[in-house]
């Protein structure tokens, strides 16, 4: 008996989190022998499509990726902020302007809240070689007004 | 039967959690009372009922909503501005808005929508602004012409539509913004320009769409505010098709994830055709750069080539004699010189802004430019031991420069006496080599406002800010000053007409009595994020009615008497400090409470100490410092049975002393 409530205890929490917005699904943005990159939306407002054509540790510089999200802001302005953490600590922080007024780099810069986004293509960056080990990666786009577009906490381990 | 009891508690429980995260979520977020509300985000089927009558700006963006109609927006008869994004409406029925007169602005983004009835949109006196992008429109004729006449501007990029062409009926006479973004036109012709006709000084955005081609004279003797074919794959198709047209400003511009071929010179021969003031070309490359690429720009006003991939500009350029305004940000110069500037003699504004390779500023490179007001030259990696006065010789009417963001600069007396217009320096994050008792900004007589912060200045240099007859704004963040201190002697003493000083994050630890006696006029002064403590306000006693920003401090207890310098200002910051609730800070809180109108970042401003209290707001401390009638009594019967037992031992005392005598 105890058991059975313990079960619907545990089935009541489940639906409440799926209900009242619980973590999103943890995704495979890639994977191949030696590298694979997980991603998990910190939004808790949706979840958001993205993956890279080419998977190494060797990455190569100008990587096609794509990647499908609702913009729930404007994005006159976009920014990346990126950081890296390796066993907890903090190894860098990149913040990187993508869409700028006097310099709109991408094609969706300037869209609108609720537009739909699929961009896929270049992403202009270096190439640069993955050590081997497991990575954090806290990334955010936030927009003119500092106000979050998307979040993703990410992993990447090369083996 | 248990079971079945836990099961249905569980289950209540489940219902109950749930019901309060509902409700909760029916809360709509008051931006402006009784006026403007944001609802987005929420779920919502409807109009929640406790949204006032009276709501004029409407925020209902990601509900849920897939039939709209005549009662759904029925009570909120004073609606100005309704956004509509995302609510997944298929249909919009007759008469949706039919008593919504004051309607100005409906944003229907990324709704499925099926259907608009042909009386939809009747209702409002002056529907200015129609929002209908990523609505899967594939036909002009979907949108309901009846009362589009007020219409400035309609939004239909993300759609799926193949010609630009309105329909006859289709008011256009007082629209200015036209926006067609990433839809599917390939084509313009004449007849898809016709019903634009009557519209003047429109902006027309066709960003996105590969244009293959433009009916020669399409856009024949049409006057436009601005046209925009960012993207497009074939320049000289465009501006063929664009002769004999008139436009304040072309954006040809291209982006990263857009495959261009290489911009020939004649691609330029369709602009000696029409008349544009402002030209965008942002990342192309051009193959066969030559003074002939510029044969037909000769009427430009502002040209953009931002990261064009330019090495250098050629020289002996002929007839660029109208160009104000040149950008050439992001591009890869080695020397200043390298832009020949010679050939632009009128030009007022020059940016050379995040330059990639380090940019060497030569010597006189812009001597020609004899006109030049605004200089942009920040993120530059521009290195410099002595500068500025052969880098920028001649700039005799030059009135902002912006060096931010650059390698290490060294000044000397006078480094910018070629620009003595100078009205606004700005070198943040610049490390500046200046040697005491250099004054370099000596003959500034009209610089009002300079950015020193994060210079890494030496502050010791009394001279440092000598000459700025006019300095009204300093921004002086992140300098730091020996011993954390500023003294009574000290570099602000030459700018006694500044009205705005940023001296936050200089980590000071404190301010000298007569440090700012100087400064008579100071309207704003920001010290936050330092390490001061209540003692360095009698610093600022010269100072009345100012805004204060003592956030992010030291501030523990502040002193009584100094409390009327605090009340002399107009808005305090103390937000952020460890700030003391015990009865040795009664009076402070007692002040701070009697001017919570004057306190600024209210919310923020909570005790660190004692221990019970930290994190409370000082606006909520109760402290009961002063003796209560209780306590008093007390204290008054203390003292009697203390008398009493004196008199008592002495008594006994007295008696076992003298009892054998």
């Amino acid at each position: 008996m105890g058991a059975l409530a313990a079960a619907l205890l545990l089935c009541a929490l489940a639906s409440l989190g799926r209900v009242c917005g619980a973590a999103w699904p943890t995704h495979t943005a890639c994977r191949s022998g030696d590298l694979e990159m997980r991603y998990q939306s910190c939004d808790p407002l949706q979840d958001f499509g993205f993956s890279i054509d080419q998977c190494s540790r060797q990455l190569k510089s100008n990587l096609n990726i794509r990647f499908g999200i609702i913009l729930r802001e404007d994005i006159r302005e976009l920014f990346l902020e990126l950081g890296l953490l390796s066993k907890g600590e903090s190894i860098m922080h990149i913040s990187y302007p993508i869409c700028e007024e006097d310099l709109p780099k991408f094609s969706f810069c300037g869209r609108k809240k609720g537009e739909q986004i699929y961009f896929s293509g270049p992403v202009n960056n270096p190439s640069f070689e993955i050590p081997k080990g497991e990575y954090q990666v806290l990334l955010q786009l936030r927009n003119q007004a500092w106000a979050l577009v998307a979040c993703a906490n990410a992993t990447v381990v090369g083996l | 039967m248990a079971s079945h009891v836990s099961c249905f508690l569980l289950a209540l429980l489940f219902f109950a959690s749930c019901s309060i995260i509902t409700s909760l979520n029916q809360m709509c977020t008051e931006k402006e009372a009784n006026m403007t509300y944001n609802c987005e985000n929420l779920g919502l089927r409807e109009i929640p009922d406790n949204l006032p009558n009276t709501t004029e700006f409407l925020e209902f963006g990601f509900n849920f909503l897939p039939t709209i109609q005549n009662a759904t927006f029925i009570r909120l008869i004073d609606l100005v501005f309704l956004d509509l994004t995302r609510c997944q409406i298929n249909w919009i029925h007759e008469d949706t808005f039919q008593r919504h007169h004051q309607l100005n602005t409906l944003v229907l983004t990324g709704n499925p929508l099926i259907f608009m009835a042909e009386t939809s949109l009747n209702g409002p006196m002056s529907l200015k602004h129609l929002f209908l992008t990523q609505t899967g429109i594939t036909n002009l004729e979907f949108i309901p012409v009846h009362n589009l006449e007020n219409l400035e501007s309609l939004h239909l990029g993300g759609n799926h539509l193949s010609s630009i062409k309105f329909p006859e009926n289709f008011p256009t006479q007082n629209l200015k913004v036209l926006d067609f973004q990433n839809n599917a036109i390939h084509y313009i012709s004449s007849e898809d320009m016709g019903p634009l006709k009557q519209a003047t000084n429109l902006s027309l955005n066709f960003n996105g769409n590969d244009i293959k081609g433009i009916e020669p004279g399409a856009f024949h003797s049409k006057n436009f505010q601005s046209l925009k074919f960012g993207g497009s794959l074939n320049l000289s198709v465009i501006l063929t098709g664009l002769q004999n047209s008139t436009a304040q400003s072309l954006w040809l511009g291209t982006f990263e994830d857009i495959i261009n071929e290489d911009i020939t010179s004649a691609m330029f021969e369709g602009l000696c055709d029409m008349s544009v003031e402002s030209i965008n070309l942002q990342k192309h490359h051009f193959s066969d750069f030559s003074p002939a690429t510029f044969r037909c720009f000769n009427r430009l006003q502002e040209l953009d080539l931002t990261q064009t991939h330019l090495k250098k500009l050629p020289s002996g350029i002929k007839g660029m004699n109208s160009l104000k305004k040149l950008v050439l940000n992001v591009n890869d110069f080695d020397e200043l010189c390298q832009i020949s500037a010679a050939s632009f003699p009128s030009l007022t504004d020059l940016y050379i802004k995040g330059n990639s390779k380090k940019l060497d500023l030569g010597v006189s490179c812009l001597e020609k430019l004899e006109d030049l007001q605004k200089l942009d030259l920040s993120h530059s990696n521009i290195e410099a031991s002595d500068c500025c006065h052969l880098q920028l010789k001649n700039l005799l009417h030059l009135q902002y420069l912006n060096l931010s963001y650059n390698e290490p600069v060294g000044l000397q007396s006078k480094a910018f006496k070629e620009c003595p217009r100078l009205e606004v320096l700005d070198l943040a994050f610049t490390h500046l080599h200046v040697n005491a008792p250099q004054s370099p900004f000596q003959n500034l007589d009209h610089l009002h406002v300079l950015n020193l912060s994060h210079c890494l200045l030496d502050t010791s240099n009394q001279h440092l800010l000598a000459g700025l007859r006019d300095l009204r704004h300093l921004n002086f963040q992140g300098n730091r000053f020996p011993d954390g201190s500023i003294p009574n002697t000290n570099l602000l003493q030459t700018v006694g007409t500044l009205e705005i000083l940023i001296l936050s994050f200089c980590d000071l630890l404190s301010i000298d009595q007569q440090a700012f006696q100087s400064l008579q006029k100071i309207s704003h002064l920001d010290l936050s994020h330092n390490s001061l403590t209540g003692m360095s306000i009698e610093a600022l006693s010269p100072l009345k009615g100012i805004y204060l920003n003592l956030g992010a401090n030291s501030l523990s207890i502040v002193p009584s008497h100094l409390l009327h310098i605090l009340s002399q200002q107009t808005t305090i910051n103390l937000s952020h400090n460890p700030l003391d609730c015990t009865c040795l800070n009664i009076h402070f809180i007692t002040w701070y409470k009697e001017n919570l109108q004057k306190l600024e970042g209210s919310e923020e401003t909570v005790c660190a100490n004692p221990p019970s209290l930290r994190g409370t707001k000082l606006s909520d401390v109760e402290l009961s410092c002063a003796i209560t009638p209780t306590g008093i009594f007390f204290l008054v019967m203390f003292l009697f049975l203390f008398i009493f037992l004196l008199t008592c031992s002495i008594k006994i005392l007295l008696r076992k002393r003298y009892h054998h005598i």
